[in-house]
């Protein structure tokens, strides 16, 4: 049975899929009514330009067939424009004095004639420049991608607030109310908690009637059963009752653990908001003060961001436990909105490092208090099912920020961007305010200390997988997305839009492949083989970074990144997961060990970035850090070797939700 | 409860209206920078060429300062054009040697926003100046102006059916969710897999009530 919230869930994205499709078409004519006659246009000035040469050669006495050069010159003009299939000079009479392109294929493409005319106005020459079709749908072809994109981000955005709304303790009504029609659609005749007291009250009420009835009536037919001393009346009876649920009491689903969902989407996605500009950004704050250089100037801000969140895990942790998860997240995300909001006014490089440390301390202190708010309402498999919930909620903001806050940035600019991530951790603040249950308050915080994570560290093969893979992991992946590949782009021309749209292969990837990857390795019960594989890939893609320079290899890095780390990153959890199994009391100290250090890599990577940029270039600085990445996985490979055994505890699909 | 069922749906229909007004702008903003792009393409070629003959020169030894007949050129290029505001060649420190406009010599270089640049760069690959070519924002606003007005034309009824759409979806759920409600209320017309339960269990009460103690109503009609 589909319920009121699952239909109009489906509805809405069905809906939305045909209205976009609605747009994207009508973004396509748009697209043919003005990009087109620019391209034509572009033709007719380049024919032009290349007319006022022929009459200043003919007005210095040159006739027409005595130029020289010219269809070298149309041969450069057609290098540097693709769409330019041919080029060709014809004197009036009809002959041909110069050309360079085929003219075979081309008899259906638009050509743009410009003449060339003597000082008296005699026509010197006709300058016919065709322009190649397949290049005009190439180049719409790729609005309309960027399109579908924002297509595809519209839908996500519009999931999650459904999701929001959908998960607000407002519609308790209905979720009494489908939970009984459920159960009763499955042939479950238990009797239903809550719901009475709520709006739906004179539709759940003659629900309950007949079930508490019936309940009334097997427990007397058990009870005169059970007088009678007729032990197979009793067992017909037992039997019929755990077949049908009847007399049992059913507590509803407690959504507290997921409630954090959207107020950690929204401030999720404040900070994925910056991604694609603020490499740009830093550079040209720092661009005055002649002691940094621009790729140092690039990757500090990002360095100081993910080093503050990577040092402050372990002690927010506690901190959080200490004040409440709830507090933890209002205190983090104002903070951090009040960092974004200094990012956005400041001019002053130093500033901008500070505001961006207050944004990294409370980003931190919101991701331990949301997880240790699921953690804290969740148990056995709820909480697995929780966390996917959660780390779906960051993947689903990862995908969306970049190109919104790309465009943000072309359209408005950076400051703008920045603000919009101060209004929208603001609003992450308000919707946890009023979603988050009242803080438990832990007496003594039971948190993590130093000493916990140096225990961990003896678990059997815990730190090759760590030193191995999840640390070169997360070198990579903070390297590459959020520092090499923004400023190698832009450095390309590209917009901040187009260098979001670029960040979104990566998160995309993630989000398909993982729960994919994960089963997989389940089935073939080869979790280290994945972790390895995933490592190879991902460091491969990064490797070809120098074979052939351009945007293509670019895209095929962040492709096999996202393909290589979806393989390895629940394998990874799942393994570091049957580490902490092994270490009985330590498993904490272990997922703290881990957590911190990816962190590390998250930090360590845009920190090595630049100063590799700075020495080697773009290439070669991310085959460096793609080398890491296959040394690494080589050397856990090797260090594992014959102590790989399938069928250990931990499951990789149950891992996802801790693959963040 | 139909009033929660009924803000809920009117929750929903404004989502679907954001969520369609946001990817409508969205679509609008890359249009205009695809726009841009190929506009500033089509200017960027006489930038590079007239970039490209200030390096010849330079080249042949002349100083950029000295190259006086790139002023005839730019007017030149600039008469070619008539969506060329100015075309300018300043110096590394921005200030314009020549211009297509001659009153601009001499001033520094203000940054503006519809304009495409080039470096000039010596044999060695050091800058020793810019061609600034501005060009006509109405260029861009025309165009700007088109792209509205073609994706309004769509965006605008698409939200609207969007909306509606969600509203009437909402509302047949509202109403099959209200009717399931209420057959609920009476187990003979409970869904298939409950009457089959309720059946199972009324066998078997009524076997244990052989003698009569207990009895069992109401009686799943047929």
């Amino acid at each position: 049975m589909i319920g009121f919230r699952a239909g109009i869930s489906i509805a809405i994205a069905a809906v939305l899929c045909v209205a976009l499709a609605v747009v994207g078409w009508g973004a396509r004519s748009a697209a043919e009514r003005t990009i087109v006659p620019e391209i034509l246009a572009k033709a007719e000035s380049v024919g032009r330009s290349a007319a006022s040469l022929v009459e200043v050669a003919y007005g210095a006495g040159i006739p027409l067939d005595r130029m020289v050069g010219v269809p070298a010159y149309f041969a450069d003009l057609r290098a540097a424009n693709r769409e330019f299939a041919l080029i060709r000079m014809t004197a009036p009479d009809g002959r041909e004095i110069a050309r360079s392109g085929p003219a075979a294929g081309m008899a259906a493409a638009p050509v743009v004639h410009v003449a060339a005319a003597s000082r008296s106005g005699v026509p010197i020459a006709d300058i016919a420049v065709t322009v190649d079709p397949s290049v005009i749908s190439e180049e719409v072809g790729g609005v309309l991608i960027d399109v579908a994109f924002i297509g595809v981000v519209s839908l996500l955005i519009a999931l999650e607030l459904v999701a929001l709304v959908i998960g607000t303790s407002g519609i308790a009504a209905l979720s009494a109310l489908e939970d009984r029609l459920r159960a009763l659609a499955k042939g479950r005749l238990a009797l239903h908690e809550g719901g009475a007291e709520t709006r739906a009250r004179e539709l759940v009420a003659p629900i309950d009637r007949q079930m508490s009835d019936l309940a009334a009536r097997h427990a007397a037919a058990r009870a005169a059963a059970a007088r009678a001393g007729d032990a197979e009346a009793l067992a017909q009876l037992d039997q019929v009752s755990r077949r049908t649920g009847l007399g049992a009491v059913t507590t509803p689903e407690c959504q507290a653990a997921v409630a954090v969902r959207p107020a950690l989407f929204l401030f999720m996605l404040a900070e994925e908001l910056t991604r694609p500009f603020l490499p740009r950004f830093a550079q040209g704050l720092a661009a005055g003060d002649g002691a940094i250089g621009p790729d140092m100037a690039a990757s500090l801000p990002i360095v100081a961001f993910m080093a503050v969140v990577a040092l402050c895990q372990i002690p927010f942790a506690a901190l959080s436990e200490r004040m409440g998860r709830r507090p933890g997240f209002l205190i983090g995300a104002l903070l951090a909105a009040c960092g974004y909001a200094l990012s956005a006014s400041t001019g002053d490089y130093t500033l901008f490092l500070a505001a961006r440390v207050a944004t990294a301390v409370g980003y931190a202190l919101v991701f331990v208090s949301a997880q240790g708010h699921v953690v804290d309402y969740s148990a056995g498999s709820a909480r697995t099912t929780a966390l996917a919930v959660f780390v779906r909620a960051i993947m689903v903001a990862s995908l969306c920020g970049p190109p919104i806050g790309g465009v943000i940035a072309d359209r408005l600019g950076p400051q703008a961007a920045f603000f919009l991530a101060a209004g929208l951790a603001i609003v992450a603040l308000g919707v946890a305010a009023l979603t988050l249950p009242a803080a438990r308050h832990a007496v003594k915080g039971a948190g993590l200390s130093w000493r916990d994570l140096k225990d961990a560290a003896r678990a059997p093969r815990l730190m090759a997988l760590l030193v191995g893979c999840a640390f070169p992991a997360k070198l990579l992946l903070a390297a590459l997305c959020f520092l090499l590949v923004p400023l190698q782009l832009q450095a390309l021309g590209y917009s901040s839009a187009a260098i979001g749209r670029f960040q979104m292969i990566y998160p995309i990837l993630m989000v398909v492949l993982v729960p994919v990857f994960a089963a997989m390795a389940d089935r073939m019960a080869a979790r280290a083989g994945f972790v390895v594989l995933g490592g190879l890939v991902a460091g491969a893609g990064a490797l070809a970074l120098p074979l052939f320079p351009g945007v293509l290899v670019i895209a095929l890095a962040l492709v096999l990144l996202g393909i290589g780390q979806s393989m390895s990153i629940a394998s990874q959890s799942a393994l570091v997961a049957d580490s902490a199994s092994a270490t009985g009391g330590r498993s904490a100290g272990v997922l703290g060990l881990f957590r911190l250090v990816e962190r590390s890599g998250n930090a360590a990577g845009p920190a090595a970035a630049g100063a590799l940029l700075a020495s080697i270039g773009f290439a070669s600085a991310g085959a460096a850090l793609g080398a890491v990445v296959v040394a690494g996985a080589a050397l856990y490979a090797l260090a594992g070797r014959g102590a790989l055994r399938p069928g250990a505890a931990a499951s990789a699909s149950a891992s996802e939700g801790g693959a963040l | 409860m139909t009033r929660t069922t009924l803000w809920l749906i009117a929750l929903f229909a404004l989502i679907a209206a954001a969520c369609v007004a946001f990817g409508a702008y969205f679509s609008y903003v890359t249009l205009l920078n695809a726009h841009r792009a190929a506009i500033e393409a089509r200017f960027g070629i006489t930038a590079e060429r007239l970039a490209g003959t200030a390096e010849r020169a330079s080249s042949l030894g002349i100083a950029l300062p000295a190259q006086a007949t790139l002023a005839d050129l730019l007017r030149r290029e600039a008469e070619i054009e008539a969506a060329i505001a100015s075309i300018d060649v300043v110096d590394e420190r921005g200030v314009v040697l020549f211009s297509s406009r001659p009153e601009r010599v001499g001033a520094a270089d203000p940054k503006v926003r519809n304009a495409v640049s080039r470096r000039i760069t010596n044999d060695l690959g050091v800058a020793i100046g810019r061609v600034e070519l501005r060009y006509d924002p109405a260029t861009l606003a025309v165009g700007s102006a088109a792209l509205a007005d073609d994706l309004s034309v769509i965006a605008v009824p698409t939200l609207a059916v969007a909306c509606l759409a969600t509203i009437l979806v909402g509302l047949l759920l509202a109403m099959s969710l209200r009717r399931s409600a209420l057959r609920a209320a009476e187990p003979s017309s409970w869904p298939p897999a409950a009457r089959a339960a309720f059946e199972a269990v009324s066998q078997v009460h009524a076997r244990t009530a052989a003698d009569g103690a207990v009895t069992l109503k109401p009686e799943l009609r047929p």
